[in-house]
C-alpha cells in the first residue's frame, strides 16, 4: 500500500470517526451553523446549486429507511396491542382512546397556540420597503401563463382523504405513499391480531427484523446528518434574498416562537405525564435532545429511535411506545399544523382579510386539516398544502406560497423540531408502564440491536 | 400633295421623337415617385405617448422610439424626409385615414383586426402576446389554482371588467376573448391603470379588475412598481397573439409594400416577439428591476 493511499485511508477514517460527534446539538449550534453561513457567504452561486443538490441527495439517503421502518413498527405494535391472545379489551381501549384523546387534544393546542402567537405578532402586515423587497422578488415569479403547453398540473385538489386509502402495501411503499402505507399498515396489524400466533410469528419475527435493521440504518444514515446541514444551509444562505428574511421576519420569529412554545409545553407534559420513579435514570429532560436532534436534522422521523429508546427505557410498554411514537410523528405532523396556522394567518394580514372569530375558527380547523395532509411529505414539499386553505379565504395563493418558499430552507427545521417535541407528548400521555402480562416479545431483539449503536444513540441522547 | 404632306409630317414627328429628349424620372413606381417628388414622407402615428414606442421626451418636441427609428429608416432609403402625422383621434382612425390616403402608411403599435382590414392593408412586424394585468382577489375569487388547465376557460367565461384605451385593438379582442366581459374604455393607458389601482372613493370596490394590452404594457407596470406584484399579477396569453402591423392604403400596398418589407427583412431583423423587444430595450423595461 502506498503513502498517499495510507494518507487517504486514514483521512477518511477520521471523518467518518467526526460526523458522529458533530450530530450533538452543541456541535451544532458551536461549529456547523457558523461555518455553514461563512461559506454560504463566501461560495459562488453555481457553488450553492451543487451544494444544495448534494444536501437534498443526502436527504434522500437520510428518508431511505422511512418507509420500511414505518410499516414494520405499525404493523407490529397494532397487531400486539389489539391481540385478544395479549390484551384484554380494557387494555386495547385504554390505549386506544388515551392515544386519540391526546392526538386530538395535541392538534388543537398546537393550532391554537400557532393562532395566538400569529394574532399576537401578526406575520404580513408589512412595511412600504418590505412590500418593495417582496415584490421585487416576486417579478417574473408569479405570472400566469394561459395557453402555455407546458402547463403544470394542479397542486390544490390533492386533499389528503383521497391519498390514504390504500392500494397495494407494496405499491404505495415503493411509491412512497407514506399515508396509504400508515393505513394500510394499521389494517394488516389489525388482520395480524386476530389470528392465532402459531400462524402470525414468521411474519411477525421478519417485521421485527425489518424494523431492527431500518432502526440500525437510520442511525447509520444520520450520520450524514451534518454534512446535509452544512449543503443545505450554506446553500440557502449563499441563494436566499436576505431582504426577503427581513421583510418577514415577523412571520420567522412566530414560526420560532411557536417551536420554542411547543418544546416549553411538551418537558411539563414530560414531567406531568411520567412519574419521579421512571425519570430516575434520566439525566436531563429528553425533550430538549429530541427538540435538538429534530432541529439540527429537519427530520423529525429522526427522533423515532430516541424516543423509543427513552420510553422503553422508562418501562413504558414497548408496543404501545412504537404505535404511539410512530403514528404521532406520521400523522399528526403538528409542525405542519402550526405553520401553516401561522401561514394562513400571514396570508390574510398580507391581503388585508377581516380576523372575525367565525375566521379564526375556520383557520385553525384549516390549519389542522392541511397540516395532517403534509403526512407522507418532507421539506418544501409540506408547504403546498395550505393552497387549499388560500383557495376557500380566496386569498392569491402563488404569491403566498412563493414567499413561504424561499424562506423554507430556514423554517423546515424548525417545524421538525415542533412535531418531535409534540409528537414525544403524544405518545408520553398514550403509553403506559409496562406490566409482566404486556411484555409480548421475549426476544428483545431491537433494543439488542439499538444498543450496539450507542456511539450514535448517545449523540442523540446528548 | 397630300401625301408628300403627310409624308413629311410623319418624318418629322419621328425625328422629333428621336432627338427631343423625355422628361427623365427618378422612379418608375408611380407611389414611391409621388413621395420623391414630395421630398417627405408622411406618416401617421398615434396620439399617444407609448415609449418606448414612440413618445416624446418630456419638454422636447422631438419624437423618440423603436417606431420613429423604423419610419425614419424607410425614410432615408426613400432619400427624402419625414413628416408624421398625430392628429388621429384614435386607432382605429388611424387605420381608417391611411385607408384613405391621409398618408403614406400608419405605424404605432397597431394591432391586427377583422375590422381594420376592412380599411387599410397590414404589414406585419411584431407578434405581441396578449396580456392582462389582473386583481389577485379577482382571481383569487374564480375558485380555481392558476395551475389548473381550466383556469384559462373560466377566467375567459368570467363576468370579468377590462379596461383599456377606448376605440382600440383591446376594446375588439376583450369582446372576442371574454363574451362575458365588461368593457371599460379610457381616453388614454395612463388612465385605465389608474382606474386599476384605484378603488371606488365611495364603495370602495375595484372599478376594474383587470386591464388588457400587449405584454409589453403591461410587464413594465410591475416592473415599475414592484410593490403592485402583490395586489396585481400579469396575465400572459401565450396562445393569443396580437400581429403588430404598419398599415398602407390600397394604392399603398400596390407601391411600398415590397419595399417596406424588403426593409423589415433587412434592416429590421424579421418580425420580433415581445421578449425579443423586451430584451432590445432591457434598460427602458427594467430600469426598476436592475
Amino acid at each position: 500500500m502506498t503513502a498517499s493511499s495510507q494518507a487517504s485511508k486514514g483521512f477518511s477514517q477520521r471523518l467518518f470517526s467526526i460526523l458522529p460527534a458533530l450530530r450533538k446539538p452543541r456541535n451544532f449550534f458551536f461549529y456547523i451553523l457558523p461555518f455553514s453561513i461563512i461559506l454560504g457567504r463566501f461560495i459562488p452561486a453555481s457553488a450553492a446549486s451543487a451544494l444544495n443538490d448534494a444536501g437534498v441527495t443526502m436527504v434522500q439517503i437520510i428518508a431511505f429507511p422511512a418507509i420500511p421502518l414505518v410499516l414494520s413498527a405499525v404493523m407490529i405494535s397494532i397487531s400486539n396491542i389489539f391481540s385478544v391472545a395479549h390484551r384484554s379489551s380494557e387494555d386495547r381501549l385504554r390505549f386506544s382512546s388515551r392515544f386519540i384523546v391526546a392526538l386530538i387534544a395535541s392538534l388543537i393546542f398546537a393550532a391554537l397556540l400557532a393562532l395566538l402567537l400569529a394574532l399576537y405578532q401578526s406575520p404580513g402586515t408589512l412595511s412600504p420597503d418590505a412590500k418593495l423587497s417582496i415584490g421585487q422578488f416576486m417579478l417574473d415569479v408569479t405570472d400566469i401563463h394561459i395557453g402555455d403547453a407546458a402547463a403544470s398540473e394542479s397542486t390544490v385538489n390533492n386533499l389528503w382523504i383521497t391519498k390514504i386509502i390504500p392500494s397495494n402495501i407494496f405499491a404505495d411503499a415503493s411509491s412512497g405513499s407514506t399515508l396509504k402505507v400508515i393505513s394500510g399498515s394499521i389494517l394488516a396489524g389489525l388482520a395480524i391480531s386476530r389470528l392465532k400466533s402459531d400462524l402470525t410469528q414468521p411474519l411477525i419475527s421478519l417485521l421485527r427484523s425489518i424494523n431492527t435493521v431500518s432502526v440500525q440504518l437510520l442511525n447509520i444514515v444520520l450520520n450524514l446528518a451534518p454534512l446535509v446541514l452544512i449543503c443545505l444551509i450554506a446553500g440557502a444562505v449563499s441563494t436566499i434574498n436576505a431582504e426577503i428574511i427581513v421583510a418577514l421576519l415577523n412571520f420567522t420569529i412566530c414560526v420560532f416562537l411557536t417551536a420554542i412554545a411547543s418544546l416549553g409545553i411538551s418537558r411539563l407534559v414530560f414531567r406531568r405525564f411520567t412519574s419521579s420513579r421512571e425519570r430516575v435514570e434520566i439525566p436531563s429532560n429528553p425533550v430538549d435532545a429530541i427538540f435538538l436532534l429534530c432541529l439540527s436534522t429537519g427530520s423529525s422521523m429522526s427522533a423515532y429511535p430516541l424516543m423509543f429508546q427513552t420510553l422503553k427505557g422508562m418501562g413504558r410498554d414497548e408496543s404501545e411506545v412504537e404505535a404511539s411514537a410512530s403514528l404521532s410523528l406520521l400523522i399528526a405532523r403538528l409542525g405542519n399544523v402550526t405553520y401553516n396556522v401561522i401561514a394562513i394567518m400571514f396570508a390574510l394580514n398580507l391581503y388585508e382579510v377581516g380576523l372575525t372569530p367565525v375566521r379564526l375558527a375556520e383557520v385553525a380547523i384549516l390549519g389542522v386539516v392541511t397540516g395532517i395532509s403534509a403526512a407522507g411529505l418532507t421539506g418544501v414539499a409540506t408547504v403546498p398544502t395550505i393552497s387549499v386553505a388560500l383557495l376557500y379565504f380566496q386569498v392569491p395563493a402563488p404569491p403566498v406560497l412563493v414567499l413561504l418558499l424561499a424562506i423554507d430552507p430556514i423554517l423546515t427545521l424548525t417545524r421538525a423540531a415542533t412535531t418531535g417535541t409534540l409528537a414525544m407528548s403524544i405518545a408520553v400521555i398514550a403509553s403506559v408502564k409496562s406490566s409482566s402480562k404486556n411484555i409480548t416479545h421475549s426476544d428483545d431483539t431491537s433494543l439488542d440491536l439499538l444498543d450496539q449503536s450507542s456511539e450514535a444513540s448517545v449523540c442523540q441522547g446528548e | 400633295m397630300l401625301r408628300f404632306l403627310l409624308g413629311c409630317f410623319v418624318a418629322v414627328f419621328f425625328a422629333a421623337s428621336f432627338f427631343s429628349p423625355f422628361p427623365v424620372y427618378a422612379a418608375e413606381n408611380v407611389f414611391i415617385n409621388t413621395i420623391q417628388e414630395r421630398g417627405y414622407l408622411k406618416v401617421g402615428l398615434p396620439p399617444y405617448n407609448t415609449p418606448p414606442a414612440y413618445y416624446l421626451e418630456p419638454g422636447s418636441e422631438d419624437l423618440q422610439g423603436f417606431d420613429i427609428d423604423l419610419a425614419q429608416g424607410l425614410a432615408s432609403k426613400l432619400g427624402v424626409d419625414i413628416q408624421f402625422d398625430r392628429s388621429s383621434t384614435n386607432l382605429n382612425q388611424l387605420v381608417e385615414r391611411v385607408g384613405a390616403d391621409d398618408f403614406d402608411f400608419a405605424i404605432g403599435k397597431l394591432g391586427l383586426t377583422y375590422k381594420r382590414l376592412y380599411n387599410a392593408f397590414p404589414i406585419q412586424y411584431m407578434s405581441f402576446r396578449h396580456a392582462l394585468l389582473a386583481d389577485r382577489k379577482f382571481v383569487a375569487s374564480l375558485g380555481i389554482d392558476p395551475d389548473d388547465p381550466s383556469f384559462g376557460e373560466t377566467l375567459r367565461q368570467s363576468k370579468i371588467k377590462i379596461g383599456s384605451i377606448e376605440n382600440s385593438i383591446w376594446e375588439t379582442e376583450s369582446k372576442e376573448n371574454f363574451p362575458n366581459a365588461e368593457f371599460i374604455g379610457f381616453k388614454n393607458w395612463n388612465a385605465a391603470k389608474d382606474a386599476l389601482i384605484n378603488h371606488d372613493e365611495k364603495s370602495g370596490a375595484p372599478i376594474i379588475d383587470a386591464i388588457y394590452r400587449d405584454v409589453t404594457e403591461i410587464k413594465p407596470i410591475v416592473y415599475d412598481k414592484p410593490e403592485l406584484s402583490l395586489e396585481y399579477v400579469p396575465i400572459l396569453f401565450d396562445n393569443i397573439i396580437d400581429r403588430k402591423s404598419i398599415y398602407l392604403s390600397e394604392k399603398g400596398k400596390i407601391g411600398l409594400f415590397d419595399f417596406v418589407d424588403n426593409y423589415l427583412k433587412e434592416e429590421w431583423g424579421g418580425i420580433k416577439s415581445d421578449q425579443d423587444i423586451l430584451d432590445e430595450f432591457e434598460s427602458f423595461y427594467l430600469a426598476s428591476k436592475s
